[in-house]
Formats: structure tokens, C-alpha cells, sequence
């Protein structure tokens, strides 16, 4: 394949994975609560563990056979989807739905590869399960109180991060070359004659928490923006980079893109710009309160649980 | 939301395991709490369970109440010289208590308190602040706290009072009890500090001054005794003030009976949607009781065990008798001077069998209290009047005379109650005798000059503090 192939290739994958998981992300977010614990916020500290298990997680992948790391992966997709699949699903059906992905990736991994044909249904079942996942964990985060702020520094760090572990360290390029082929996959992608294109659920959660956190925080114009930002540094950007640059394209003619390093720093700016034109950011009871939410048609807003009655502290008898 | 989860898991194995908890970890939960309801505006939906803990079912509770028991009795058979004596005369080891063995151990009385504080100390606590009983049922007894547990009861407090929505950053606490009162008036300052509202501690000052504090410092919360808060309503009637006066969104009362009349004049005057009426002692604190809008008191099983006692027999006492409340608290909340099995003297009335139909069903609950046990005017094996009784049926009187003052007793079988002349005001002998027949209570009435009031019943409010502003001018004016 020429570069420009590739791009296209890139392009044909990337732009539908960012806008349907990001948009799909945003469609949850109005639409669907996810349970949170009694106390607890997301904050800047959060990030600081998330990062590191990030960076750790990449020679973890490394370090473990393949059928530990299915079985991690597994459990990892299992939780992923059940978190947002149970608002929305019996627990029965939860389990029925999250088992037959997970069982239908592994059987399919094993059985179907031997053909053009076969390759493209794992990927689109995986496919299915990457954009689930992603759903889910971005709205965890953000309905869990991550904010735009938060989204936004994240970004920036990844792209400095993915850089480096793409081009210096070039651990990732090396687990996209491993995982192919291997139940659980965990990057959306598509196969073509003998390439295959992905972009993976690391990239698309980062960009399904701009997007919804940008909506959350500043409403419709801010989604929109972030929206352009996706396609333009996420889907775009990513895939005309092997025409300008040829360092990302392996012996193996697979493409590695630092998606990151090319979208970080574009949401971190705007995310600047719009704190400064829009000012701050919505809270999430803001936001629950808003039109931006929507609403099952003739159910009024659940009024409050009466809490017990206080407990002070009275004098001593 | 990661380290608030570790957090709380820290917390929750030092709860199981007994350990003793990290004030800091948890003073840290509180600033989480309210980073939660400042993005969220109230706490996630499980916020129930953190609060009340898991222990609705009956085995489960009688379970924990065993391995916490254990736990407790172990410290103090190693610290407290008291307890270990009385462990070693009992003959059961401390780490084989359960809640039916338990009651080989006798209870603990006030009087042990008074007379051999020093036994309660234990070894490996370091004192840090007295707090003093009032005193207004006998000698006061001396309660030593560590700083371990005034960290972990403030921390506790804040926490719940956030997760309750009790207690806001915007709040600002007017503390109206008796400034010797150190444990409560030095937690509640504290619960303020974490919470980061204000906290005005006015003590037993002339009611007066302490409404036109309320009226004018933008006081929403009030901390105070049934007595002192009914010379509230009453100055505040008196000088023409109403809901509009006030910022108050909530009054907290304990410690003296609270009649419903006075909860509802102080709803009235001072325009909050109710008072609430809590059990807390000093001596056994932080084991507390809430009470619900059925008027049934919930006892605390997370912290403490509340055990009810035939107040004849002194065994567990049956459904729909009276019964005093015995309770021991268990460690790590109570550090440096632990009781076990410590007989409050309370009364309660044990509730019927089965469920109760209030907001607080999974919590154990019996009647608000009723009284001293002390004071309880046993007139048949049938007829018993209590001082709840007495109170709510002087406060209902037409005369409004709040605080209740009155002195009953027991007389060939019946009670004679001696109440000020102007309680009865306007009344003929045969309208009181009826009012009080209205409220169950069938006596003879022996009326007192007004004088002589304050004496027939002691009440906290008595404890009045003297302030430059009421006191008299003396020279140079």
C-alpha cells in the first residue's frame, strides 16, 4: 500500500471509531445515570493514579502470556461493559449480553482468522465491545465528577506520553503488532486485503471524555467545538500523518500513530479558550438541572429521600 | 474518586478488623464529602449504608455486636484496672463475651464512676481533656477523652452531618448550652472547623441576648436543651419576633424531655420545619439514639451495643415493658476511658414485636425516653407515671408554662403534683383536673407560689452564665 492508501485506510477507520463511540458517549451521558459511591469526586489526584497505571499498564501487556493477559482482559472488558450496560439492562440479560462479546471475541479470535471475511467480523465484533467500553469508562469518569479541567490536563500528559512510548520507547507500536489476532484486542480497527487500520480504546476514551466533558461543562457550542477538535486532531490529523512523516509506519507497513500527541495538545488549548470565554465550568448538579439533559417524557423529577433527623451533640446529663 | 475509595476502604477494615482508625484519613473523607456535594449537590445513592451501616438484619447485628463486644472487653481486661477486676470475678474470659454470656458481667453504675474514676483510666490512652457530667441528677461524674477520640468523634460527626445534610459550609451554629458542657460544645466547634461553617458559642446566656444573636449573625443551626429553648419561645413571643426574624433552618435539642407543645411553639416562633430530639449522654458517648417522626428513639448498633433491661428483674426486658437502656461502647471509639455495660437509668418502653412503620424501620428502636429511672412514680402494677408523662401534660397547659416546672410524688396511691399557681392560670380545679385526666394522668394538684418554681424541678437552663452585657451597671454611669 502507498502512504496514501494507508492515510485513507487510517482515515476510514479512525473517523467513525472517534465520531460514533464520542458521539455515542455523549448520547449515554444525556440520557443515562450511572450509580456512584455515597462520598467521592473525581480530582487532579485521580489523574496521578490513572496516569500511572497507564504508563505501567503497557509492560504489564508486556509481561504476561497470553492467556493471562486474556484473562485480564477479559475481566477488565467484563467490568468495563457491566458498569454501563447495568442502568440499561436486567441483570440476567447484563450478564447474557457481557459473556457473549467476551466469549464471542475469544471464539471468533480462535476460529474465524483464516479468511479476509473472518477478520473483519472479529473486528467488528470487537469493535462493538472497544466502543462499549469506551462509552462506559468516559462516562463513568465524568458522571463520577471528572471535569473538563481535569480532561484536559489528562490529554496533555498522554500526548507527551504517547510520544515518548511511541518513538523512544516504542512499547506501544510493539503491543498493537502483539495483540493482533488475539481474542480482546483492545483497539477498534478494520482489516483491508492484508492491512489492517486501528486506533486504540485508549485513544477513543480520551476523546469520548473531551467531548462529554466539554458538553457537561460549557453545553451544546463546547460539545461542538470539541466535536471539530475530534475529527480534525483525532481522526484527520492522525491519518495524513504517514504522508508527512514516514517514521510511524513499521517494517510490518502497520501504521503507529502517537494519536495523543497529535490531540493533546489541541484540547488542552482549547480547553484554555473556553475557560476563558465561557468562564466556569458547570458542576454536575448544574448540569443534571439543565435542558442539556434529556428526560423521559411524563416522569416527573424523583423528589429527594427524606434523610433521617440529625444527630447533634447535646449537653451532658 | 479513587483515593476517596481507598479511603473509605481504609476506614471500613479499621471499623471490621477493630483497629483504631486514622483521624487524618478520615478528616480527609470529610473533605471529600464535601467536594462530593459540591459537585453533585447530595451524596450518591448508597449514602444510606455508609450512614447507618449494614446492619439491618437481626443475626448479622447480633454477629457483629459479638465480635465487637469481644474486642472491647479484651482492651479492657489489659487497661482498665476496673474492668479487668471485674472480668476476672465474673469468670468468663474477656475474648468468649457474646451478647448472651454478657450478662454474667454486672452493669456499670454511676456511682463506679464517681467513686473509682481513677480504675476506668486505661494504661495505654493519654488524657487529654475532662468532661464533666451536669450534674443535675447528683454528683457529676468525670469523663477523660483522649485526643485520639475527640479526632475521631468530630471526624464521625462531620461526616455524618454532611452526608445528612445537616451540617453546611454556609452554616453557622449557635451553641446555647452550658459552657461547661466541654465534651459537646468542643465537638461541635470541631464538627464546624471540618465542615467549614461558623460556630458561635454563646452558652446559658440571658435568653435575650442570645435571640438577638440569632436575629441578627445570620445563625442557622441551634444547639440547646428543651429548657433553655423554651425561655427562647417564650422571650421571643414576648418581644413580638417570628419566623421572618430568623435564619434558623433547624434546631437541635437533647438531654431533658422535650414535650411536643414546646417542639411545636419553637416551630412556630422560630420557623423551622422541626426539632429534633436526641439521645446522648456523656458517659457513653458517641453511642446515640435518633428519633423519627413515629416519636420512636433508634438506637445506634454501628458504634455501641444498647441493651434493654426489665427495670425489676434487670433481665432483657420484653416487648411493651419498661426497660433501662444499658449500653457499651466499643473500641476504637472509645480510647482512654471506656465504660462496658454502663447503666444510663433511662427509661424507655420497649416497642411491640415486629417491624417499626417509620422512616427508620432497620434500625432498633423503643420509645423516646421517659425519664429517670429514679423517677419513675410506680402507683399499681398497672398505673406507672412517668416524668415524659408529667412534662408533656404541664407544657400543654394553656398557661404555657415553659419550661415545666413541678414536683411529683407519690401519695396513698396517688400522685400529688405541685405546680406554680400561675401554671394553672385561668383554670378552675375541675379544667386542670380535666386537662390532666385528658393526658392520661389522674392526681392531685398542689398549687406553689411562682417563687418558689425553680425549685421544685432543676432543669439545665438553671445553669445560667452571667454576661457584662445584663449584668447591672455598678459605678461610673
Amino acid at each position: 500500500m502507498t502512504p496514501f492508501q494507508l492515510s485513507v485506510l487510517e482515515f476510514s477507520v479512525a473517523a467513525p471509531a472517534s465520531v460514533l463511540t464520542s458521539g455515542t458517549a455523549l448520547a449515554y451521558l444525556r440520557r443515562v445515570r450511572l450509580e456512584r459511591p455515597a462520598i467521592g469526586t473525581f480530582n487532579s489526584r485521580d489523574i496521578r493514579v490513572l496516569f500511572t497505571f497507564i504508563v505501567f499498564l503497557p509492560f504489564l501487556y508486556g509481561l504476561l502470556p497470553h492467556w493471562a493477559l486474556t484473562t485480564f482482559l477479559s475481566i477488565t472488558f467484563a467490568s468495563a461493559l457491566s458498569i454501563g450496560l447495568r442502568p440499561l439492562l436486567s441483570p440476567a440479560m447484563l450478564w447474557i449480553v457481557v459473556g457473549t462479546l467476551i466469549g464471542g471475541s475469544i471464539w471468533l479470535n480462535r476460529t474465524m482468522l483464516g479468511t479476509v471475511w473472518g477478520w473483519q467480523l472479529c473486528w467488528l465484533e470487537g469493535d462493538l465491545m472497544v466502543l462499549l467500553a469506551a462509552v462506559a469508562i468516559s462516562n463513568l469518569y465524568v458522571q463520577g465528577g471528572m471535569k473538563f479541567k481535569h480532561v484536559a490536563w489528562f490529554a496533555l500528559i498522554l500526548a507527551c506520553y504517547d510520544l515518548a512510548f511511541t518513538t523512544v520507547l516504542p512499547v506501544n507500536s510493539h503491543l498493537a503488532e502483539e495483540f493482533l489476532g488475539w481474542p480482546l484486542d483492545p483497539s477498534f480497527g478494520m482489516r483491508v486485503g492484508l492491512y489492517n487500520a486501528t486506533i486504540g480504546v485508549g485513544d477513543l476514551l480520551v476523546y469520548s471524555l473531551f467531548l462529554i466533558a466539554a458538553f457537561k461543562a460549557y453545553g451544546r457550542t463546547a460539545a461542538r467545538i470539541a466535536m471539530a477538535l475530534i475529527v480534525v486532531f483525532g481522526a484527520v490529523a492522525v491519518s495524513v500523518a504517514p504522508l508527512v512523516l514516514d517514521s510511524f509506519i513499521t517494517a510490518r507497513t502497520d501504521v503507529a500513530i502517537p494519536a495523543q500527541t497529535l490531540f493533546g495538545p489541541a484540547a488542552f488549548v482549547a480547553y484554555l479558550w473556553m475557560r476563558r470565554h465561557y468562564g466556569r465550568e458547570r458542576t454536575m448538579q448544574e448540569f443534571l438541572a439543565s435542558s442539556d439533559v434529556v428526560r423521559p417524557t411524563g416522569s416527573p423529577a424523583a423528589a429527594p429521600a427524606p434523610l433521617p433527623t440529625p444527630v447533634p451533640e447535646p449537653a451532658a446529663v | 474518586m479513587l483515593e476517596t475509595g481507598i479511603r473509605q476502604f481504609r476506614m471500613a477494615m479499621g471499623m471490621v478488623w477493630g483497629r483504631k482508625l486514622d483521624t487524618a484519613n478520615l478528616a480527609r473523607l470529610v473533605e471529600d464529602a464535601l467536594a462530593t456535594l459540591a459537585e453533585f449537590g447530595e451524596p450518591g445513592s448508597d449514602v444510606q449504608a455508609v450512614l447507618d451501616g449494614p446492619l439491618a438484619d437481626p443475626d448479622s447485628r447480633a454477629d457483629f455486636a459479638s465480635r465487637c463486644l469481644r474486642r472491647t472487653a479484651r482492651r479492657l481486661d489489659a487497661q482498665s484496672p476496673f474492668y479487668s477486676r471485674r472480668f476476672a470475678a465474673a469468670g468468663i474470659p474477656a475474648g468468649k463475651l457474646d451478647v448472651e454470656t454478657l450478662r454474667s458481667i454486672p452493669v456499670t453504675v454511676k456511682r463506679d464512676l464517681v467513686d473509682r474514676q481513677a480504675e476506668f483510666l486505661c494504661a495505654d490512652a493519654t488524657r487529654h481533656l475532662a468532661t464533666r457530667t451536669t450534674g443535675t441528677t447528683g454528683r457529676p461524674a468525670e469523663i477523660w477523652l483522649s485526643r485520639y477520640e475527640l479526632d475521631l468523634l468530630a471526624g464521625l460527626g462531620a461526616l455524618a452531618g454532611i452526608l445528612r445534610d445537616e451540617n453546611r459550609a454556609s452554616d453557622i451554629v449557635q451553641v446555647n448550652v452550658s459552657s461547661r458542657a466541654t465534651l459537646s460544645v468542643h465537638l461541635t466547634a470541631a464538627v464546624s472547623r471540618l465542615v467549614g461553617s461558623g460556630c458561635r458559642v454563646l452558652g446559658i446566656v440571658p435568653p435575650d441576648e442570645a435571640l438577638d444573636s440569632l436575629t441578627s449573625g445570620g445563625v442557622t443551626l441551634l444547639a440547646t436543651v428543651p429548657s433553655y429553648l423554651a425561655e427562647l419561645v417564650s422571650a421571643a413571643r414576648r418581644r413580638g419576633l417570628g419566623p421572618a426574624d430568623f435564619q434558623l433552618r433547624r434546631i437541635d435539642g437533647g438531654g431533658e424531655v422535650l414535650s411536643p407543645s414546646l417542639a411545636a411553639a419553637a416551630q412556630e416562633t422560630f420557623g423551622v420545619p422541626r426539632v429534633t430530639d436526641v439521645f446522648a449522654m456523656t458517659e457513653v458517648f458517641p453511642v446515640t439514639g435518633r428519633t423519627c417522626s413515629a416519636r420512636h428513639l433508634h438506637h445506634d448498633v454501628n458504634m455501641g451495643l444498647v441493651e434493654l433491661l426489665d427495670l425489676e428483674t434487670g433481665e432483657p426486658a420484653a416487648p411493651g415493658a419498661l426497660a433501662t437502656v444499658v449500653i457499651t461502647p466499643y473500641y476504637p471509639y472509645r480510647e482512654c476511658m471506656p465504660i462496658f455495660r454502663y447503666d444510663t437509668r433511662d427509661v424507655v418502653r420497649c416497642l411491640p414485636e415486629g417491624t417499626p412503620d417509620c422512616e427508620m424501620a432497620g434500625i432498633p428502636a423503643t420509645s423516646l425516653v421517659l425519664g429517670k429511672a429514679d423517677h419513675i412514680l410506680r402507683l399499681s402494677p398497672t398505673y406507672v407515671v412517668t416524668p415524659r408523662d408529667l412534662v408533656e401534660a404541664v407544657e400543654a397547659l394553656p398557661s404555657q408554662p415553659w419550661p415545666a416546672r413541678f414536683r411529683a410524688e407519690a401519695v396513698d396511691g396517688r400522685v400529688r403534683l405541685s405546680l406554680p399557681k400561675s401554671a394553672v392560670a385561668g383554670l378552675g380545679e375541675a379544667e386542670a383536673a380535666d386537662h390532666f385526666a385528658r393526658h392520661g394522668l389522674d392526681l392531685d394538684l398542689a398549687l406553689v407560689p411562682d417563687a418558689e418554681a425553680s425549685s421544685l424541678r432543676q432543669l439545665r437552663s438553671d445553669l445560667h452564665e452571667t454576661t457584662f452585657v445584663a449584668a447591672p451597671a455598678l459605678i461610673g454611669e
